[in-house]
C-alpha cells in the first residue's frame, strides 16, 4: 500500500488536533512515525521481494506544515522541483509580499543565503502581515509568486535548495 | 440585476457547496468555491469554475475563519458570498464583515438575521405580534408560585432550570401533587450541576409534530411563502426524514401558519431565503412559534419539489437585488415530496459515525428521484466534518405515491465501503406508524430504534 499526498496532509491534520506528542502507525509493510517537536516525519515502506519499487522509498515533510510557523514543505508540483530543493509553503490563505513595505528592498532574491529563522516573504491577511520564514538553511534558488498576488493555504511560495552539511 | 453578480465564493462544502455551483451555472455565474486542505478533491472543487485552499482540514481553521474566506472572496474576484448552511451562514459578523469589503451576502440583512437569532428577543417579537409561542414563565422561586402558575400554563408542564441545558434540572410534572417534591430535586439538580437553583415553567407538548414554513422576500418589501415542511422524523433534534405538505395540517391550519411566519417576517424586514419553525401540539392542535432559521435549510429541496421553485437560485438573485420572481397567487404547490437524508452512521451503534473510503456508489435516478450529493465512488468520507453522504428527494402525486418511489429509490442506491443509513431508511419507510403518519418527534427514539434495534435507548 501507498500513502499519497494527501493522505499525508490528513495524517498531519490529525496529529496536529490531537493532544500527543508522537504517532506510530504500521499497517502491513507500511511504518510511519510521527513526532510533534522532531525534525522532520518519515514514511518507510519497506521492500518485499517481488515489490516493484526499486530500492527504499523515503519521503519526508515537516508536520509543522499546518501549524502557525511556516514550515517548507513538499512542493505540489513535484516534477518541476529538482533534487535537494524544498519549497516555503503558505502558512495561509493571503496575499503574498516579497518586501516588508512597499519601496523597501526585498526580504530574499534569488541566490540569496538563508538561515531557517530568516523571514523571506510576508503573507497579509485583513491588514494583518504574517512574516513566513525560511524554515531550512540553504540558497534561494526561484521565486515562485508574484509580489501582491492572492495565494492559497499550503502553496509553494520560494524554493530553497537545502545547504548539504 | 440591480448589483450584477458575475462570481460567487462559495463558503461551505459537502453537498450544498455542489448545489450552489449547480445554482451558479443556471444563472451563467462564475462559482469558486474556497476549500479546507482535505477537500481539495471533493466534487464541489471539480465542479466549480476554481477551487482555492482557505485553511487546513480543521473548520476552525478553514471554513470559520472569516478573515481568510472574505480574503479569498475578494482576491479572487467576487461579489458575493453563498454561506450555505451552518458553519457562517447565521454569524452576523461574518455578514458584517462581508459587507464592509464590498461583497454581497446571500442572506438576510444582519438586522433581521439578529433580530432572530437572539431566541428571547425572537420569543418577545413573536408576542408582540400575537403569534403563538409556548406558554411559559419567568422564574417562579416557590412551589406555591408553581401552583399560582398552573392553571395559565397547563399540565403537564416542565420546570426547568434557566440556567440549564440537556434535560438536567428537568421536571415532568403532571399534576398538582407532584409540583413539591418536582420543585425541590429540579432545584437541587440546579444548584449541582450549574450552581444555580433558579427555575422556570414552560408548557410540556407530549405529543408533538415539528412543522415549519419556508418564506422567501426581497429587498423591495415583497414576501411570500412557500408552504411548510414536516420535520417530525428527528433523532436528538436532527432531523432525519421531511415532508412537503405536512400530512397533519388542514388548510386552515396551513392558512393560520404561513400567516404568522409571514407576520414575523415582515415585522423584521426579512429578505432572502428563510424558515420560521413551529412546534405542532397534536393534542390541540395548536401550533407554537419556535424559532426562525435565517439561511438555506438542509431539507429545501422539499419545498423546490412541490413549488418547482428553485429557491438557491432565487437566494442568489435577491441578493443581486432582483425583485422576487413570483408572486404569492403564482405559487402552486403540486403533489407530494419527501426527504431522507443518508449519512455515513451506524444505527445499530446509536448512530456512530463511520467514515471511510466510498467504493461502490450508485445512486438512483429514475424520474421522479433528485439526489443532493457531494459523494461519488473512490470519494473519502474525511472524519472531520459532519456525515451526511447524501440527500434522496423524491415527488409523488400524493404522499402514498411519494412513500413508494422512494421506498423504490432507497432499494436500488448502492452505497458500499462505508456505513449509511440506508437500511434505517428503508425501515422507517415500510412501518405502518410512518405510513399512517401516526408519529410524533419523540417516536424515532422512543418507539423506533427500541422496537427495532433492541434495548439501547437515547
Amino acid at each position: 500500500m501507498s500513502l499519497t499526498h494527501e493522505d499525508v496532509q490528513k495524517i498531519l491534520a490529525i496529529l496536529d488536533e490531537a493532544e500527543c506528542e508522537e504517532v506510530r502507525l504500521e499497517f502491513g509493510d507500511l511504518k510511519l512515525h510521527l513526532r510533534r517537536h522532531g525534525s522532520s516525519l518519515h514514511l518507510q515502506h519497506e521492500q518485499r521481494p517481488g515489490d516493484k519499487d526499486e530500492g527504499q522509498t523515503r519521503r519526508t515533510a515537516n508536520e509543522e506544515a499546518a501549524s502557525a510557523s511556516p514550515a517548507p514543505q513538499q512542493p505540489r508540483h513535484e516534477e518541476a522541483i529538482p533534487e535537494g530543493v524544498m519549497a516555503v509553503t503558505a502558512p495561509m490563505l493571503g496575499t503574498f509580499y516579497r518586501m516588508p513595505s512597499p519601496g523597501e528592498k526585498p526580504f530574499v532574491e534569488q541566490g540569496d543565503k538563508v538561515s531557517p529563522d530568516d523571514t523571506v516573504c510576508l503573507v497579509e491577511v485583513m491588514k494583518l502581515f504574517n512574516s513566513v520564514k525560511a524554515g531550512m538553511a540553504g540558497t534561494v534558488e526561484q521565486i515562485l509568486v508574484e509580489n501582491g498576488t492572492l495565494v492559497e493555504y499550503g502553496q509553494p511560495l520560494i524554493l530553497i535548495r537545502k545547504e548539504t552539511s | 440585476m440591480k448589483h450584477p453578480i458575475t462570481r460567487l465564493f462559495i463558503a461551505n462544502r459537502g453537498e450544498i457547496a455542489v448545489r450552489i455551483v449547480a445554482a451558479c451555472r443556471k444563472l451563467g455565474i462564475e462559482a469558486v468555491v474556497g476549500v479546507s486542505e482535505a477537500d481539495r478533491h471533493t466534487l464541489a472543487a471539480q465542479l466549480a469554475d476554481r477551487a482555492i485552499c482557505i485553511g487546513p482540514a480543521p473548520a476552525a481553521r478553514s471554513y470559520l475563519k472569516l478573515d481568510a474566506i472574505v480574503t479569498a472572496a475578494k482576491g479572487t474576484g467576487c461579489q458575493a458570498v453563498h454561506p450555505g448552511y451552518g458553519f457562517l451562514a447565521e454569524n452576523a459578523n461574518f455578514e458584517a464583515l462581508c459587507v464592509e469589503h464590498g461583497l454581497l451576502f446571500v442572506g438576510p440583512p444582519a438586522s433581521a438575521m439578529s433580530a432572530m437569532g437572539d431566541k428571547l428577543r425572537a420569543r418577545q417579537t413573536a408576542k408582540t405580534l400575537k403569534v403563538p409561542v409556548v406558554p411559559g414563565t419567568d422564574h417562579v422561586d416557590s412551589p406555591d408560585t408553581v401552583r399560582r402558575f398552573a392553571g395559565e400554563i397547563r399540565y403537564p408542564f416542565l420546570l426547568k432550570a434557566s440556567a440549564g441545558g440537556g434535560g438536567r434540572g428537568m421536571r415532568i410534572v403532571r399534576s398538582a401533587n407532584e409540583i413539591d417534591g418536582a420543585f425541590t430535586s429540579a432545584s437541587a439538580e440546579a444548584r449541582s450541576a450549574f450552581h444555580d437553583p433558579t427555575l422556570y415553567m414552560e408548557h410540556y407538548i407530549e405529543r408533538a409534530r415539528h412543522v415549519e414554513v419556508q418564506v422567501l422576500g426581497d429587498e423591495y418589501g415583497s414576501i411570500v411563502h412557500l408552504g411548510e415542511r414536516d420535520c417530525s422524523v428527528q433523532r436528538r433534534h436532527q432531523k432525519l426524514i421531511e415532508e412537503s405538505p405536512s400530512p397533519v395540517v388542514d388548510p386552515v391550519l396551513r392558512a393560520r401558519m404561513a400567516d404568522a411566519a409571514l407576520r414575523l417576517a415582515r415585522h423584521v424586514r426579512y429578505v432572502n431565503a428563510g424558515t420560521v419553525e413551529f412546534i405542532l401540539d397534536l393534542d390541540s392542535m395548536a401550533f407554537y412559534f419556535l424559532e426562525m432559521n435565517t439561511r438555506i435549510q438542509v431539507e429545501h429541496p422539499v419545498t423546490e419539489m412541490v413549488t418547482g421553485i428553485d429557491l438557491v437560485a432565487e437566494q442568489i438573485q435577491i441578493a443581486g437585488g432582483a425583485p422576487l420572481s413570483i408572486s404569492q397567487d403564482e405559487v402552486r404547490f403540486d403533489g407530494h415530496a419527501i426527504e431522507c437524508r443518508i449519512n455515513a452512521e451506524i444505527p445499530e451503534r446509536d448512530f456512530m459515525p463511520s467514515p471511510g473510503r466510498i467504493i461502490e456508489w450508485e445512486p438512483p435516478s429514475e424520474a421522479g428521484m433528485r439526489v443532493d450529493t457531494h459523494c461519488y465512488r473512490g470519494y473519502v468520507v474525511p472524519p472531520f466534518y459532519d456525515s451526511m453522504l447524501a440527500k434522496v428527494i423524491v415527488h409523488g402525486r400524493d404522499r402514498s405515491a411519494a412513500i413508494s418511489r422512494m421506498a423504490k429509490a432507497l432499494d436500488s442506491f448502492k452505497a458500499e465501503g462505508v456505513q449509511s443509513t440506508l437500511p434505517f431508511h428503508r425501515a422507517v419507510l415500510a412501518h405502518p406508524d410512518f405510513e399512517d403518519s401516526r408519529i410524533t418527534t419523540q417516536w424515532i427514539e422512543q418507539d423506533f430504534c427500541r422496537e427495532v434495534y433492541g434495548a439501547h435507548s437515547p
